[in-house]
Order: C-alpha cells, then sequence, then structure tokens
C-alpha cells in the first residue's frame, strides 16, 4: 500500500517534470520524485510487526523483530544529497533569472546566445 | 640487402628530406630528387632476392615478381615527377610537409605491394592515402581532397571488411593462403569478391567510385598531378591483381553463372571497367581544362587496365600488365608538360592557351610522343598494350567490352589531340609573347620518359619478359616471344619492324618537307582578323568549342557527384532531425524521451 | 602506500584544505592529482574493506585489472588537464578535488550503493563546473536530467535490494542469475537509464550539447575525457560482472546503443562548430562502446575508450583555445588556424586521425579489435554499421582538418595570406603536452603487443575470453 503510494508521488514528480515550464516547479517536482523513492526504500525494508532497530538495554536483540536498518541508512543520505542537489538547482535557477529574466526553459532556449 | 634495410634507410631519408626542408624548401626538393632516385637504384638491386621474406613488428613481407614489377613503376613516376618539385615550393603553403608526404606515399606504395599479409596492406595502403589527402589539398581545391578521401575511405572500409572476413573464416591474415578458405562457400565468395575489390575499383577511377579523379587530379598541385594518375591508381590495380590471383577468382567462380565464359561476377566487374572507358573517354573529348581532359583519360585507362588484369589469361592480361607501364609514362609525361606550361603560363585552361609550339618546341615533341603512346597508335609503347588486350578480348569473344575498348581507343585520339592543338598549335596570344621553354632541370624527366615510351614500343620484350615471369608465379599462360616478335593465336607482332616501317614513313615525309619549297612565314596577327574589328575575340579562338557538336551531341554528362552530394545532404538532414530530437534545451523532452525507452523496454521485456 | 583509499581520501581531505587556504587553491589542486596519479600506479589488484564490516554486509572496494587501467588512465588524464590548463582553475580548486575524489570512488567501490553516492559527488561538481560558462539554463537542464537519472538509479538499486538483499556487487552478481527475467526487468532498466545519462546515451543525451558546447579549455576536456570515461568504466563494470542480461534485454539495449552511434556520428556530420563535431562524436562512441559491452568484448571496448579519452583530451584542449583565442567556433571562419600553429595542428591532427581509424595509430588497433570481436562472435551486421560509420566520421574530421589546415577558397591555391589572423593557440608547455600526448597514441597503435600487454596485464579482462588482436596473427603459422 505505502509502496504504491510512493510510487504514485514518484509518477507525480514524473509528470510534473515533464509538463511544468517554470524551472523553480520543476525541481520541486524532482524533489516530490525523491520522496517517493525514499519512501518507497524505507518501506522495503519494512517487516510486519518489526520494531524499530535500536539496542537498548530494554530490548533483546536476540528475540526481537528488528525493521531493516540499512535502508533507513540509505535515505538519510538520499535525502542529504536532495537538499544538497535542490539548493544548487535553486541557486542556478536563480542566477539564470538574473541573467535573463525569466524562469522558463523554453523562452532561454530559443534565443540564440549560441 | 633486405627489405627491411631497404625500408629503413626511405624512411630515415625521408625524415632527412623534412628536416632539411625545414631550412630550405628548395633544397628539400632536391633532396626528394635524390631520395627517389636512391629508392629506384635500391628496388632495382632488389629484383635479385625475389622469394625473400621479411617482417618487422606487425609487418610481413615477401618479395614478389608482380610487387617489384608495380613498385618499379611507381617509382620510375615519382623519380619523374620530382624533378618538377623545386619549381612549386614557392607556391605551396606547406613545403616541407609536401616534401615529406611525396616520400612517405612512395614508401607506402611500396611496402604495399610487397606485403605479404592484409593489415601490413591495409596499413600502407592508408598511408598513401593521408598523405596524397593532404598534398591535395595544398592545390586549388579543398573539396576535392574531401571527395577523394570519402571515395578512398568507401573503399577502404568495404575492403577492411572482406579483409576481416577472410580472416574470421581461414584463421590467417596471410594474402596467399587466407582465401583457400573460401572455396566450397560460393555465396561467402561472391561477398568477400565484391567487397574486397571495392578499394581498387575506387582506387583506379572506375565508374561509379570515379568522381574524385577528375576533381582531385585536376586541382592538385601541379606537380603531384603526375604522380596521382601515372603511380597511385596502379595501386588498384593491385587489388584487382590479388583478387583474380590469390583470391583465384575464376576458380571459386568456376560453378557459377557464366556470360560468355567468363564467371558473372567477375563479368560484372568488367563491364563497369568498359563503361568507366566510354564515360572517361566522352567526358573527357569536353573538357576545356587540360589537367581534368587528362584525369578523365586516366579513367578510361583504368578501365582498360582492369579489363586486362581481370581476363587472366596469356594476352589480355599481359596486355593490361604492360598497359599499367606505358600509361603511367604516357600520362606522367602529359601531366609534366601541361604543368610545365602552367609553370610558365599560370594556366591550364585551354581556351587561354595556344601556339606554345613557337615558344616551347622539345615540350610540343615530348607532349606529342606521349599523346601517340596514349592513343594507342604504333610505334609507342600504347600501341602494343592495347593490342594485346583487345587481341584477348577478341580471342574470349567478349563483342560488347570489345566495342566498348574499341569506342575508346577511337575517341582517345580526340581528346588527346584536344590539348596538343589547343595548347600548343593554334594562336600564341600576346600575353604569352615571353614564354620560355622549360629549363633543363624540367627537361630531363621528359626525355627520360620519352626514351622510355619509344623503348616499350619498339623493343616491349624488355617489359614483356618481367610480365611473363609474373604469369608464370600466377599459373597462367604465358606470353611467347620469338625473338622481338610476339607470338598470339591470331598472328605475329613485330614492333621493331613496325617501328622500321614508320622510321622510313617519317624520313620519306622529311625528305620531301626538305626538299619542297619553303612556306612563307606569316606572324600570327596578321592572318587573325583581316581588318574587320572583333567584339568577342574569345569566341573565335581556336580552341575554344572546340568539339562544338560532339559536345552538344552529349550535352548532359553523367550526375554520378550528385548522387553522392544526395547521400552526404540526406545524412546530415537525419543528423539534424537527431539532433533536434534529442538535444532540445527542455529537459522535459528528455524526460519524454526516458519514458518512451522505458515503455518500449517494459513491453519488450514483459512480452 | 597500494591502498586504494588514499584515492579518495587525499582528494577529499585536500579539498577541505583548499578552503581553509583559498590563496594556495591551485597549488593544492595540483598537488593533490600528482599524489592521486603516483599512487594509481602502485596500487595492486585486490579488495580493500573499509571501516572493518567484512562484506556484503559492510562496503568495499574492489580492484581488478580493469578497474586498474581505468584509475590509472583517468587520473593521468586529470593531471594532464589540470597542467594545462590550471590558468583557467580560478576559484574550482574545491569541486576539482572532490570531482576526483568521486570520479575515482566510483572506479573503486564495490558496492551499489556507495557508487550511487561517489556518482552523486561526481555529478554534482559537474552540475558547478559546467555553470562556469555561464549559461545556466544548460546548466539547470543537466541538473534536471541528471537528477531523473539518478532517482531511477537509486530506485532501481533498491529494487535489487528488495530482491537480493544485499548492495555489495559481487555478491548480487552471484545472486541475480537465480532471478526470472521478469522480476529483473524493472530494476535493469531503472539502473541503464540512471547510469545512461552520464554515459550520454542517445534519449538521455539531450544535456550534453548545451554543456560540452560552451565549455572552456579546462572544463571540456574535463567532461568529455576525464567524466565520460569514468562512467564508460562504470557502465562496463556494471553491465559486464554485475548485472545479468537476458536475451531480449541485450538486444534492446544494443538496438539503443547502435542507435546512439548512428544518430550521434550523423549529427556530427552536420554540425558547423568545432566542439559541436567534437561532442556528438563522442556521444556517438559512448553508444559504440556500450555496444561492446553488451556484447561482451570487453577488450575492445577498453580500447576504444582508452583511445577516445586521450584523443578527445587533445581535441577538446585545442578546441576551447579556438574559443578562446577566436572568440568563434565555426570551423569556416578559423580557416588556415593550424599554419601558424603548426604544432598543435599535428597533435589535433594525429588525434583525429586516430579517431577515424588511420593505421599505426592506436584508434585502428581499437577498430580491428571491435571487427575481430564481432565476427568471431558471430555477428556481421554490427561491423557493417561500425565501417559505414567509420566512413562518416572520417568525412567529417577530414572536412574540418582541411579547412583548419588550408584556408583559401575553392578554385583558389592554399596560401597563408588566407588564414586567419596570427594568435599562438597554445601555450609552448601545453603544445608539448598535447604532443606527447598525440604521440603516446602513435606509440600505443604502432607497438600493439605492448600495449595489449599494459591492459590486460595477462589476464581477461572482466573475464572476456574473446579473441584480439596480437601481433603474432599477422605473421600466420610462422
Amino acid at each position: 500500500m505505502i509502496r504504491l503510494a510512493s510510487l504514485l508521488l514518484l509518477l507525480i514528480g514524473l509528470y510534473g517534470v515533464l509538463t511544468t515550464k517554470n524551472v523553480i516547479k520543476m525541481i520541486i517536482s524532482i524533489n516530490i520524485m525523491e520522496l517517493g523513492v525514499n519512501i518507497f526504500i524505507i518501506s522495503v525494508g519494512f517487516i510486519t510487526n518489526g520494531v524499530a532497530p535500536n539496542l537498548t538495554e530494554h530490548i533483546d536483540s536476540s528475540l526481537s523483530n528488528f525493521v531493516d536498518p540499512l535502508p533507513q541508512a540509505l535515505v538519510l543520505t538520499s535525502i542529504v544529497i536532495g537538499l544538497g542537489i535542490t539548493s544548487l538547482g535553486l541557486a542556478f535557477a536563480r542566477k539564470m533569472n538574473k541573467k535573463y529574466g525569466t524562469y522558463d526553459l523554453t523562452m532561454i532556449g530559443g534565443m540564440k546566445d549560441e | 640487402m633486405t627489405f627491411i634495410t631497404v625500408l629503413i634507410t626511405l624512411l630515415a631519408l625521408s625524415v632527412v628530406t623534412y628536416l632539411v626542408s625545414l631550412i630550405n624548401n628548395k633544397l628539400g626538393a632536391y633532396f626528394t630528387i635524390v631520395t627517389s632516385l636512391v629508392t629506384l637504384l635500391l628496388l632495382f638491386l632488389l629484383k635479385n632476392s625475389i622469394g625473400q621474406l621479411a617482417s618487422i613488428s606487425l609487418f610481413t613481407f615477401k618479395l614478389t615478381t608482380v610487387g617489384w614489377y608495380f613498385s618499379m613503376v611507381m617509382v620510375v613516376v615519382y623519380f619523374t615527377s620530382a624533378f618538377l618539385n623545386p619549381f612549386w615550393m614557392k607556391k605551396m603553403i606547406y613545403p616541407a610537409a609536401y616534401n615529406l608526404f611525396y616520400l612517405v606515399s612512395l614508401i607506402g606504395t611500396i611496402g604495399m605491394f610487397f606485403a605479404r599479409d592484409f593489415i601490413t596492406l591495409f596499413i600502407f595502403w592508408e598511408t598513401v592515402v593521408w598523405t596524397s589527402t593532404f598534398i591535395i589539398q595544398m592545390g586549388k581545391s579543398r573539396k576535392s581532397s574531401y571527395v577523394y578521401y570519402v571515395v578512398s575511405a568507401i573503399g577502404s572500409m568495404v575492403t577492411l571488411f572482406a579483409m576481416m572476413l577472410v580472416y574470421q573464416v581461414s584463421g590467417t591474415l596471410e594474402i596467399s593462403v587466407a582465401f583457400n578458405a573460401l572455396t566450397g562457400q560460393p555465396v561467402l565468395a561472391l561477398i568477400v569478391f565484391f567487397t574486397f575489390l571495392l578499394a581498387g575499383l575506387s582506387k583506379i577511377g572506375i565508374f561509379p567510385f570515379h568522381v574524385w579523379l577528375p576533381m582531385a587530379h585536376g586541382s592538385a598541385p601541379h606537380t603531384f598531378s603526375p604522380v596521382l594518375s601515372g603511380g597511385l591508381v596502379k595501386m588498384g590495380a593491385f587489388i584487382a591483381y590479388i583478387s583474380v590471383s590469390a583470391f583465384a577468382a575464376y576458380e571459386a567462380f568456376s560453378s557459377s553463372f557464366t556470360i560468355m565464359g567468363i564467371p558473372a561476377p567477375i563479368y560484372i566487374i568488367m563491364v563497369l571497367g568498359a563503361i568507366s572507358i566510354v564515360v572517361g573517354t566522352v567526358m573527357a573529348i569536353r573538357q576545356d581544362d587540360a589537367k581534368k581532359l587528362l584525369a578523365y583519360s586516366s579513367v578510361a585507362n583504368g578501365g582498360y587496365i582492369l579489363i586486362g588484369i581481370l581476363l587472366f589469361d596469356q594476352l589480355a592480361f599481359a596486355g593490361g600488365m604492360l598497359h599499367l607501364v606505358s600509361h603511367a609514362i604516357a600520362s606522367a609525361t602529359a601531366f609534366i608538360t601541361i604543368a610545365i606550361v602552367a609553370h610558365r603560363t599560370g594556366t591550364t585552361k585551354m581556351s587561354k592557351l595556344g601556339g606554345m609550339i613557337h615558344k616551347m618546341p622539345i615540350t610540343y615533341t615530348v607532349y606529342l610522343i606521349a599523346i601517340i603512346s596514349m592513343a594507342g597508335i604504333p610505334p609507342m609503347g600504347g600501341f602494343v598494350s592495347k593490342w594485346l588486350i583487345l587481341q584477348g578480348l577478341a580471342d574470349h569473344g567478349l563483342l560488347f567490352i570489345a566495342a566498348a575498348a574499341f569506342f575508346g581507343s577511337i575517341g582517345s585520339f580526340m581528346y588527346v589531340f584536344r590539348p596538343l592543338s589547343a595548347v600548343f598549335l593554334g594562336q600564341l596570344a600576346p600575353k604569352h609573347e615571353n614564354v620560355k621553354e622549360a629549363s633543363i632541370m624540367m627537361q630531363i624527366p621528359m626525355y627520360l620518359l620519352t626514351i622510355a615510351t619509344l623503348l616499350i614500343g619498339v623493343f616491349p620484350k624488355i617489359i614483356l619478359k618481367v610480365i611473363a615471369g609474373i604469369q608464370a608465379e600466377a599459373g597462367i599462360q604465358e606470353i611467347v616471344m620469338v625473338g622481338n616478335t610476339i607470338v598470339v593465336a591470331n598472328g605475329v607482332l613485330d614492333t621493331f619492324r613496325v617501328f622500321v616501317v614508320f622510321g622510313y614513313g617519317f624520313l620519306i615525309a622529311l625528305v620531301i618537307f626538305i626538299l619542297r619549297r619553303k612556306s612563307r612565314r606569316v606572324t600570327l596577327m596578321d592572318t587573325y582578323t583581316s581588318a574587320e574589328f572583333v567584339h568577342t575575340p574569345e569566341l573565335l579562338h581556336y580552341s575554344s568549342n572546340f568539339y562544338a557538336p560532339f559536345e552538344r551531341l552529349t550535352k548532359k554528362p553523367y550526375p554520378v557527384l550528385n548522387l553522392y552530394e544526395k547521400v552526404s545532404i540526406k545524412i546530415k538532414e537525419i543528423g539534424h532531425m537527431a539532433e533536434s530530437l534529442f538535444s532540445s534545451p527542455k529537459p522535459a523532452v528528455t524526460i519524454f524521451w526516458i519514458i518512451i525507452v522505458f515503455a518500449i523496454f517494459f513491453l519488450g521485456g514483459v512480452l | 602506500m597500494n591502498n586504494p583509499v588514499l584515492l579518495i581520501i587525499i582528494p577529499l581531505l585536500l579539498a577541505f584544505v583548499s578552503v581553509i587556504i583559498k590563496k594556495a587553491g591551485k597549488w593544492i589542486l595540483l598537488l593533490g592529482v600528482l599524489i592521486n596519479t603516483v599512487l594509481a600506479f602502485f596500487i595492486t589488484t585486490g579488495e580493500t574493506i573499509i571501516g572493518g564490516f567484512l562484506p556484503p554486509a559492510g562496503i568495499n572496494l574492489v580492484v581488478t585489472q580493469f578497474t586498474l587501467v581505468g584509475v590509472i588512465l583517468i587520473n593521468s588524464l586529470m593531471l594532464l588537464t589540470i597542467i594545462m590548463s590550471i590558468d583557467l582553475v580560478g576559484k574550482y580548486s574545491v569541486i576539482l578535488l572532490t570531482a576526483l575524489a568521486g570520479i575515482n570512488g566510483m572506479l573503486l567501490t564495490g558496492d551499489l550503493f556507495n557508487l550511487f553516492i561517489f556518482m552523486e559527488i561526481t555529478v554534482i561538481a559537474a552540475y558547478i563546473l559546467s555553470a562556469q560558462a555561464k549559461k545556466y539554463h544548460h546548466t539547470i537542464t543537466y541538473l534536471i536530467i541528471g537528477s531523473v537519472g539518478s532517482t531511477f538509479y537509486l530506485l532501481g538499486i533498491i529494487l535489487l535490494y528488495h530482491l537480493t538483499g544485499s548492495l555489495n556487487m559481487a555478491d548480487v552478481a552471484a545472486k541475480l542469475p537465480l532471478l526470472t527475467t521478469k522480476e529483473l526487468l524493472v530494476p535493469i532498466l531503472l539502473i541503464f537509464i540512471g547510469i545512461g545519462v552520464e554515459v550520454k546515451l542517445l534519449p538521455v543525451s539531450g544535456w550534453v550539447k548545451g554543456v560540452y558546447a560552451h565549455a572552456n579549455r579546462l572544463i571540456a576536456p574535463l567532461f568529455a575525457s576525464i567524466i565520460a570515461g569514468t562512467a564508460l568504466f562504470v557502465f562496463g563494470k556494471l553491465f559486464v560482472s554485475v548485472l545479468p542480461l537476458s536475451d531480449t534485454l541485450t538486444m534492446l539495449i544494443l538496438v539503443m546503443s547502435v542507435m546512439t552511434f548512428v544518430f550521434g556520428e550523423f549529427a556530427a556530420f552536420k554540425q558547423k562548430q568545432v566542439k559541436e563535431i567534437l561532442l556528438f562524436s563522442s556521444i556517438g562512441q559512448a553508444g559504440l562502446i556500450t555496444a561492446l559491452f553488451i556484447s561482451g568484448l570487453v577488450y575492445a571496448a577498453v580500447i576504444l575508450i582508452i583511445s577516445n579519452v586521450v584523443s578527445k583530451l587533445i581535441m577538446f584542449t585545442i578546441a576551447g583555445a579556438f574559443t578562446e583565442k577566436y572568440q568563434t567556433d565555426n570551423y569556416h571562419s578559423l580557416s588556415g588556424v593550424f599554419v601558424h600553429n603548426k604544432i598543435t595542428g599535428i597533435a589535433f591532427t594525429i588525434a583525429a586521425l586516430s579517431m577515424t581509424g588511420i593505421p599505426l595509430l592506436i584508434g585502428f588497433y581499437a577498430k580491428l579489435n571491435i571487427l575481430i570481436g564481432f565476427f568471431h562472435a558471430g555477428n556481421y551486421v554490427l561491423p557493417v554499421i561500425v565501417l559505414l560509420m567509420t566512413i562518416v566520421e572520417g568525412a567529417y574530421i577530414i572536412k574540418l582538418l582541411l579547412a583548419l589546415w588550408a584556408p583559401g577558397k575553392e578554385g583558389q591555391v592554399s596560401l597563408e595570406s588566407f588564414a586567419v589572423e596570427k594568435k599562438q593557440l597554445l601555450s609552448v608547455k601545453n603544445t608539448a603536452i598535447c604532443l606527447i600526448v598525440a604521440l603516446v597514441l602513435i606509440v600505443g597503435g604502432t607497438l600493439i603487443d605492448t600495449t595489449s600487454k599494459i591492459v590486460t596485464n595477462g589476464q581477461p579482462l572482466l573475464g572476456d575470453e574473446s579473441p584480439y588482436f596480437i601481433i603474432s596473427q599477422s605473421k600466420g603459422g610462422e
């Protein structure tokens, strides 16, 4: 169920990148895509009736049913990467706007600046 | 003296020539003369080492008679043309590179003719291609250099395909052995035959791969055109030779459909050769530029050589090989004389020249002898070779090809005569009043080549002996000579007697000329307009629109070059489409394509 | 000393140092690249475990002969690029060092997610470097396409994790053949698209034109030669040793690679600007290399990669110099430019001729191996396509060379007076480096036995046992 929802997010993000003209919206769509993927990753590690993979004194490591901790580590990394790319993208979008006066890629692509 | 030492010596001399050229161009050009002379001598000495094997790094060589024969022709042409080099150094944009490439291409041809395996053959072939491409560009036209390279690349790549295919099938790269694996595989043999031959066809300039010839030979630097026409096209003839001897085309196709007694694949190529004769002859007659005319004549003569070699029998093969030599010499001579005229007057357009005989009588005589040979008139060398080829064609009963060959012969008289009368005879333009005869340096090659033409015509035995050796090596019937007479099934040809007859005729004419009253000499301008005022003197020039009726007859030239250009435009269009489809500035387009690809793969994988 | 981790750690550390000591940025960069190149020659094949956790649970660095070739090649080329264009580095030393770390990480890692990380590091550095040309819309295009690609890749490896329970390349390679094709289809597809963005395969190469065409003398060889080479090595490792491909999938990927090859070369034929010709040629060659990898001809692919990245290094550096000195890239406007810069021209010509496959250069050796490999595998269609495209390649390269060497209109003899204004294209140091690198192309193509020994070190690369051309073959049965 969650997986379907995450894939739906992915598709929505993809649709966004495909159809929008505004660069900022494209970056937001990419964010949504990454969000979908991240949720998907976490859902991959989920085991029914599992508990959070924390080793504390109260939980006996040999008996407990931990969810997979690896995807959660992956997601952390992925979120950070997503953050980096988003900020980079927004910075470039801003620079582009200052230079060409628009956030619309189709308007710039037509200009003969080569 | 081993072959490897010869090669290394020549390479070293080329590098020395280049370094000398960097310091002083003219000196470097003289070095090319010296180096080609050294090459000539060394090669001549190598004749005693026929049969020797040699190898260095990834190259393997074998000294064969046929290889020696071809290389000698090449070196003679290079050597005689080298005498012109010093006079063109001023006009070249890269004189040092020219000298270097001149010599490296010579080495390339020699290495190629003695190659024992495919890779060596290909490597030396390609060396000649790119060095000559860079020389041609130094002339009048970059486009001709480009077309030259592209047509050559088509040939080379297709031949490379054939070589690698044969390697895959036979497991060996040795030329004389590898083709044996094709016996018993008719389809494969057919594919290999046509693809392997392609580099040769494009190099000789056989229709439809002849488009580069008039462009390249016509606009190359004048001092390199003799080499291109007299020498480099013969490389293609070597490939043709391999295709009948090592490939054993006649045996490979012995069970296939025959036309007039010749296996169909070979006959098709011979027809292409015949078409080249006709096309070359017709186009040559129409030309106004002397070099382009001679270039088209090379196309026609290439057809003769190809047909001769492909017949691979006693007579026509010998004729083809002999024609190789006689055409190389005659063509080189003709180009050299035109180059000398161009050097003195600055143009090769025949409608702008005329009357050169008054200023350059020696050049005129040399040119005359060369074209007598080219037209196939005794007592010059071209006659013997054409005679042998026609004998061979008649023997085999190949009607249509023989008809084309005859047409070429007659037509050749028309086109060789045109430069003679347009450039040398006729009116001398006032601006050419101060034109001088060729300098001594330039006269030397002319004398050498003229003597060679005469020798081959009167004593063809010298060359035919070597050809008989080639025929023996290749396993076909050798040409028979009794004394100086060539003995064929239909009769005999004693060239010395023919020469003697011509000699008597010439003497009689000379005596009559001396004894008769001298004609009154009138200066040219006196007779020209007869007190009429002429508004368009160009039209009244003796050599403008020289063969007007013929030119009207053959108005539409074959647009083969257009075909190539159309292909080029189509490729550009597809490229443009690809670029606009995929390299769009909007990322949305790319994402769209990703989805399409995904969908295709998904469907493809699921189904 | 021969720990491959150093190849990644040292540039990263130096990057941080460079942030602190801003003024010495260039020298720190140079130091980093130099150390890396030297170290690259010292590593040996084997496995290095990171962090003490044994694989498949932990991350490891795997060095095979294939990896070794890649690491030495890419690091040396990076060194040459930096030495040649160090004057253009400016403030980018941090980014360049980070990129270097990322590249080495991509080549060395043995873990799929680790590959993702290093890929992201490299790609982000690439985004920033592409912005040097100040054409931000191209950067944004690149960024968006790249992000979509890496998202797909991430999804792909997660699916693989879901199917096999591991992210370690060797482990996954062992477990994947046990799964059905239907299950594998989607993850492999996603990974293919993800890595395809950097490899420049056709449907996802929309960003290439914008980024490469405006890159300067420093950035262009970085993209075309270093990053492109890395991406191809990674593609090779993934699709030959890790992911099993069913026949349908192989066929589909092959079709896509061949289309990339054909359309790339056709597009290059049409171009009028030097950098655009070169970049479409890069796209085309990338298509050919992927086709070789998919067909299992690893040795031929590696030789072609070497030939390409070395040639493109020289050619893009000189092309960058064209824009720098003459403000134009159009080869008609640059006619005769090599008249005044003969040695630079010779280096460019050697690199260009190597690309067309003129013998005695390493490009020809690559072509021979391609033909031999395909014929051996029984594939007769692809050699025909390769040779036809070689003709097209030869055509546009020769047209380019003729224009650059021989000025003058049609019908006029080429004279120096028709050439463009005399300017020195490259500094003496750069000309020397370009020439030496070009000579490597000649040496590598002539002494082919040495080349093959250096590249393979006696072992079949990535398990590829198909025959390749060695000198003794030309001597027949002697």
